[in-house]
């Protein structure tokens, strides 16, 4: 919520089915790679464990990109007196 | 759930043409196979230039073939080699154990099912990866032990109607009444056989032989024990892949070998004659045929261009060493021996480069052969995906003495 605004709107959004899907999906990929890095190194396929971790990293990176946007674009230029409109996720 | 049970093995196809093979395996065929096609004298100029050639990579250190490297592979060979079909750890008849009536009780009976648990769990112990039971069939069973030199005569093996084996100058006898066959897969050190070709690879295959020598013996001590003939087979005195395909060990593969769901082909195969009666397996189908018709990797791998690269198997053998009569992929084993010659070792690249030829701590494996054997419209995928995660590569020779590796060297 913005200090000085007039109005406050909190829209709260409940998580639809395919978010949920998408992360349970991203969950599962992260701990499959994650247990095939760690276990690649111990059955000694160093390539197949550096892959595996390259993987983990980028899903990483996604996850922290996604969760970045979760309420999509911000929106700028707010002045005092707007209406203005703030996410709260449940 | 994805490995199923069927009646009969895949690749099951027999003509009329399948008959007991004569024993003489490559082994056997490699020296008048060499003189016949390179003139007179070729064998052993090639094992004189092959013995030079081990002295000079001794002296020079070559990775995979230093003193230790070698000495480490016969050593593993120590078991496997003082015995011979027959006799020693291999005797036909009883070593050293008790038999029931030397400990007044009757021989141990008990329904089928629970004689083949008890037989596996006892298998298990001693040492087997894998084990199926299956009924004999006499078909697989050679028709003579090779000879051990060229001045030795032939001895046949032939069944009869007798009370027990018995080995002799000339014959080895099995009974009519051994209609059990224990079939087991020894899995081989995986990280050592990453070495191969080198006579450091070679020692996971010395001692993948030694293990099976050890396993056999022991089972069949242990059903002498119970009461019963046993008969301990390693490579000898019958075909181990008919057998193990019957056994449900596994399937055939473009190799020409058995694939195993768990180990892929990086197994020794061994066997157990015996009269004690126990409930059989069946045959598996895990995808493995599909798989290998799309794949080819190990026909890549091979630097002999030794393996099959047919799309489809078929009945049309390579020379004297295949037995005829079946569905193969089957591969020239001349070219395959001519390179172990080259490579002073016991080469191996096909076993390690085979998809199915993996460590069991990775989940992600499973799944694979799991959706290559529901789903075959996905094997290309898996072939490259193997290729692009380095598997089947040769590892450095020179760094198995150093690491802490999963043989369990550590410390």
């Amino acid at each position: 919520m913005t200090r000085g605004a007039d109005v406050f709107t909190v829209t709260i959004r409940k998580r639809t089915g395919w978010f949920w899907g998408l992360a349970g999906l991203w969950l599962l990929l992260e701990v499959l790679f994650v247990q095939t890095a760690v276990a690649s190194v111990g059955e000694g396929e160093h390539r197949a464990a550096t892959i595996s971790w390259i993987v983990v990293g980028l899903l990483a990176a996604f996850a922290c990109f996604a969760w970045l946007r979760r309420g999509g674009p911000r929106k700028r230029g707010h002045s005092s007196g707007q209406q203005q409109e703030a996410s709260i996720s449940d | 759930m994805w490995i199923r049970t069927v009646d009969r093995p895949t690749l099951s196809e027999k003509t009329a043409d399948y008959n007991r093979f004569s024993g003489n395996d490559m082994f056997a065929l490699y020296r008048p196979l060499k003189t016949q096609r390179d003139g007179a004298g070729s064998f052993e100029a090639e094992q004189a230039s092959m013995a030079k050639r081990v002295m000079a990579w001794i002296a020079e250190k070559k990775p995979g073939y230093s003193l230790p490297d070698i000495q480490l592979s016969e050593g593993a060979w120590t078991v496997m080699h003082s015995t011979k079909p027959g006799s020693g750890l291999l005797s036909w008849t009883r070593i050293s154990v008790r038999t029931p009536g030397e400990l007044g009780t009757p021989r141990h009976t008990a329904p089928p099912a629970e004689m083949a648990n008890t037989v596996k769990a006892a298998a298990r112990l001693y040492g087997a990866g894998l084990v199926g039971i299956t009924p004999m069939n006499e078909a697989y069973v050679n028709l003579q032990a090779p000879r051990e030199n060229e001045k030795e005569k032939d001895k046949e093996i032939v069944f009869e109607d007798v009370d027990a084996p018995s080995v002799s100058d000339t014959r080895f006898v099995i009974p009519k009444k051994m209609k059990w066959v224990v079939v087991i897969a020894i899995p081989m050190d995986l990280d050592l056989l990453s070495r191969v070709p080198t006579a450091l690879g070679d020692a996971a295959s010395a001692l993948g032989y030694s293990h099976s020598a050890f396993v056999v013996s022991s089972l069949a001590e242990f059903i002498r024990g119970l009461g019963y003939e046993a008969i301990p087979c390693v490579n000898d005195t019958a075909q181990s892949v008919p057998f193990a395909l019957d056994a449900g060990i596994g399937e055939l593969g473009r190799l020409n070998k058995l694939v195993t769901p768990e180990f892929g082909p990086s197994v020794r195969l061994c066997k157990v004659f015996t009269d004690l009666p126990m409930a059989c397996d069946k045959p598996i189908d895990f995808g493995l045929v599909e798989f290998c018709k799309r794949c080819k990797k190990c026909a890549d791998a091979c630097p002999s261009r030794a393996l099959s690269f047919d799309d489809e198997p078929s009945f049309k053998t390579r020379g004297p060493w295949n037995n005829p009569g079946h569905k193969a992929w089957f591969e020239d084993s001349y070219k395959c021996l001519e390179y172990w010659q080259k490579s002073n070792s016991a080469c191996g690249i096909c076993l390690v480069s085979c998809p199915y030829t993996k460590g069991n701590e990775a989940w992600v494996h499973e799944g694979v052969k799991a959706t290559a054997s529901i789903a075959p419209v996905a094997d290309p995928v898996f072939r490259i995906m193997d290729n692009a995660f380095g598997y089947g590569k040769q590892r450095d020779p020179e760094q198995w003495w150093t690491q802490d590796s999963p043989s369990g060297r550590k410390g």
